[in-house]
């Protein structure tokens, strides 16, 4: 059996709903980070699957910035959850009562 | 020929399912420390199929950051709220089940639209990509390049500015 | 190297914005603890300099960096609307950042680059400019809605806003990535040309790569049903952001939505006019239901703003020219009533910060009439009373979704807008009848009076030349290319 692009994508596919399936289950803020970089891996994974696939470094690069992003995005969040944990000690949403998803 | 496409194939599989069986355990841990330990496998398996599509730099890149920065933070984040574990709290919401449906009705029209294509497989031959990279940032990409630094600069500014207490301000 | 193709005039207006971080972090280090004045200074500077920059090379810079930025007179007219609610904001924002203790001159550097990023949503040309465009602009309002980390509140907020922006983020990047394996390339050009010459627009990845775009927008823009999110982040904000928050990013948001689908609307046929369709008389009946029974002025006016994406849909749907040119014209007027409807929630705000009660507004007709007219204007507009902006803004829009064909969906459109008199009007009714509660007095500040009189002003204006602007966001709109 030949490896073909349609692997990587099932895989990022299936990647990106397990992260889907983390942000929607989970109430813990560090969990559902994970997840949303879960969901960001599997974008990756689909752009440079795509981008051998076009024989193009195009997206690759894309990928470059989706990391540099995640990055930032995680920096901040962390920082929030800090601060949050100062004052409350729960990381926890549903405890975050204020509010509600 | 033979033995070198087996030993391939079975690298692929491996790491698949070494992506997958980690992914799992990061989302359905009961223990956050399991769900960021389990976060460095997903991130390595992901980095490692990098290299099966020939995307040497980013693989790199993908060790660099997720596993040295990303994930790092990630467990700086769980061990200064680690009071939580002393505390009981249910991490489990009661429509779980609910919210699986749109997870499920997603994969499937990810799938559909997967097994409707039609593609082609090309494999151009395999270089290393980094000096491409490099001369496209400069080039073609200087325009996002420049954004990305404003953006990073952002989360700097943003994360100093959260994380440090009020009360620092009065004392420097 | 041919650097001709690096034409700086195309990004001259984000490129000062990005300097004038720089520079506004250096004065507030220099000008020491405790004197945020220079800074705020600076940053209104920064933001007259930008709008300079902005006027003088209108429409002036096509398409360069390899394609990906158009510095053409869509992209400054919304740089001006940008421009201008960051002015607005900075000038009114010390006296409540004062009041709560929370004067930092990280405040002015962030508000500018966040409108950086909204210059290159506006300005992009490829999916990739377009989405760090996005996220510069999402992780700099993520630290402000957060800026006040003494309140529980804003730290929920803060949070909040960040988990279901980037998630949000992981479904437009999704998207995109479909649409590149689909055609190879993130230029929107080649989007467009794809679409117009594909038999079925959405074959292979591009149905679910365009469905995932529109959530990743829809979710920035607050539309049902990704707007859940707004009402509490705008409630738990500090009051001078959720002003910010509700305006620029929303019509950063639908620039973006227009730079990408403004051309290829046509090709997407059936499928994309439906779903819009339903979205758009989903999000103004929710709104407009929802803002109804608020206690609260800054919830209803997060639920209102939710009822204003329904009908700038609209524009969208209508994929003509008049339907571009009102969605341009409709938000330079929605971000002036916003902001200064916001301002005056947080002026006559005397409960602290936890309770935005509408009783705040009790006697303001009497007791500070000016500021009480002026509210009233905004009320009025947000309505869309003629000869106020906000009416023309609606008739533009409704106009073109007629000529478009969806006369059921304005008649939707047109009774949501009178069912938004009633919480509109209310405030007024609470300003000229209710009964002194024994309120303290609304403190006077120069400043941000001067803010809201112009938001007021402006209001006014635009409803007295409401043709000449138009004019203006037509070529806008003619000049994308």
């Amino acid at each position: 059996m030949i490896i073909s692009l349609n692997h990587y994508l099932v895989l990022a596919a299936l990647l990106f709903s397990i992260g889907v399936a983390g942000v929607l289950t989970r109430r813990n803020a560090i969990i559902i980070f994970a997840s949303i970089e879960l969901m960001m891996n599997a974008v990756n994974l689909a752009f440079v699957a795509f981008a051998r696939h076009w024989g193009d470094v195009g997206g690759q690069i894309f990928v470059f910035f989706i990391i540099a992003v995640a990055a930032a995005e995680v920096a901040v969040g962390l920082a929030i959850i800090v601060v949050l944990f100062r004052h409350r000690e729960t990381v926890n949403i549903d405890k975050v009562n204020l509010l509600k998803w | 020929m033979d033995l070198l496409h087996l030993l391939n194939q079975g690298l692929f599989w491996f790491f698949v399912v070494m992506t997958v069986v980690s992914a799992i355990v990061v989302v359905f841990s009961q223990r956050v420390i399991y769900s960021a330990f389990a976060l460095l496998f997903t991130f390595f398996g992901v980095a490692a199929l990098y290299l099966f599509l020939a995307a040497d730099f980013l693989a790199a890149s993908q060790v660099l950051i997720y596993v040295g920065g990303i994930l790092t933070l990630i467990i700086f984040g769980v061990f200064l709220t680690a009071k939580i574990y002393t505390m009981d709290i249910p991490q489990q919401t009661h429509q779980r089940y609910l919210a699986l449906l749109p997870v499920v009705a997603m994969l499937g029209l990810l799938t559909y639209g997967l097994f409707t294509a039609d593609w082609k497989t090309v494999t151009p031959a395999a270089e290393p990509t980094t000096k491409d990279l490099g001369q496209l940032l400069l080039t073609t990409y200087l325009v996002p390049f420049e954004v990305a630094s404003v953006l990073l600069l952002a989360a700097l500014i943003g994360a100093v500015r959260l994380a440090r207490p009020m009360q620092e301000e009065d004392r420097d | 190297m041919d650097l001709s193709r690096f034409n700086l005039i195309t990004i001259a207006t984000p490129l000062v914005l990005g300097a004038g971080v720089l520079l506004v972090m250096l004065v507030d280090l220099l000008s020491g603890r405790a004197n945020r004045r220079p800074a705020q200074l600076a940053a209104l500077a920064v933001v007259l300099a930008a709008a300079a920059v902005c006027l003088a090379t209108w429409n002036t810079g096509g398409v360069s960096f390899f394609g990906q930025v158009s510095g053409d007179g869509f992209a400054s007219f919304f740089n001006l609307i940008f421009l201008a609610v960051a002015f607005l904001v900075i000038l009114a924002g010390p006296a409540y950042l004062e009041r709560n203790a929370i004067h930092f001159g990280e405040y002015y550097s962030l508000v500018l680059v966040s409108v950086m990023g909204m210059a290159f949503m506006a300005a992009g040309t490829n999916l990739l400019v377009i989405f760090l465009g996005l996220e510069t602009m999402s992780l700099a309002l993520y630290v402000l809605a957060g800026f006040n980390p003494a309140r529980q509140s804003s730290n929920e907020a803060s949070l909040k806003y960040l988990l279901l922006g980037s998630f949000a983020t992981g479904f437009l990047v999704f998207g995109i990535a479909l649409v590149y394996g689909q055609i190879g390339s993130t230029d929107l050009a080649r989007f467009s040309a794809y679409l117009a010459g594909a038999g079925d627009p959405f074959a292979g990845y591009m149905g679910a790569g365009v469905a995932l775009l529109l959530i990743g927008l829809t979710f920035k823009m607050a539309v049902v049903p990704f707007h859940f999110w707004s009402p509490d982040v705008y409630d738990g904000a500090p009051t001078v952001v959720s002003a910010f928050m509700s305006a620029a990013p929303k019509a950063a948001a639908f620039a973006a939505a227009l730079r990408i689908f403004y051309a290829p609307a046509e090709s997407l046929g059936l499928p994309w006019e439906r779903i819009l369709w339903i979205l758009a008389a989903l999000t103004m009946t929710v709104g407009n239901l929802s803002a109804l029974n608020q206690a609260s002025i800054k919830r209803m006016l997060a639920y209102s703003s939710v009822a204003h994406a329904g009908y700038l849909l609209l524009g969208i749907l209508a994929g003509n020219e008049l339907g571009a040119a009102g969605i341009l014209f409709y938000l330079a007027s929605y971000v002036f009533m916003n902001v200064g409807a916001f301002t005056v929630a947080w002026m006559v705000n005397r409960r602290g910060e936890g309770r935005y009660d509408l009783g705040d507004f009790a006697q303001l007709g009497f007791r500070r009439p000016l500021l009480a007219a002026m509210m009233s204007v905004f009320m009025l507009g947000l309505i869309g009373i003629p000869p106020l902006a906000g009416f023309f803004g609606k008739l533009y829009v409704f106009t073109a979704a007629v000529q478009a064909g969806y006369v059921w969906l304005v008649v939707i459109a047109v009774l949501n807008s009178a069912v938004s008199v009633f919480y509109y009007l209310r405030v007024m009714v609470i300003m000229y009848m209710r009964e002194n509660e024994a309120l303290k007095d609304v403190d006077r500040i120069p400043a941000t009076f001067a803010a809201v009189a112009a938001c007021a002003l402006m209001v006014i204006l635009l409803g007295l030349i409401p043709g000449s602007v138009l004019d203006v966001a037509r070529a806008a709109v003619a000049s994308m290319p």
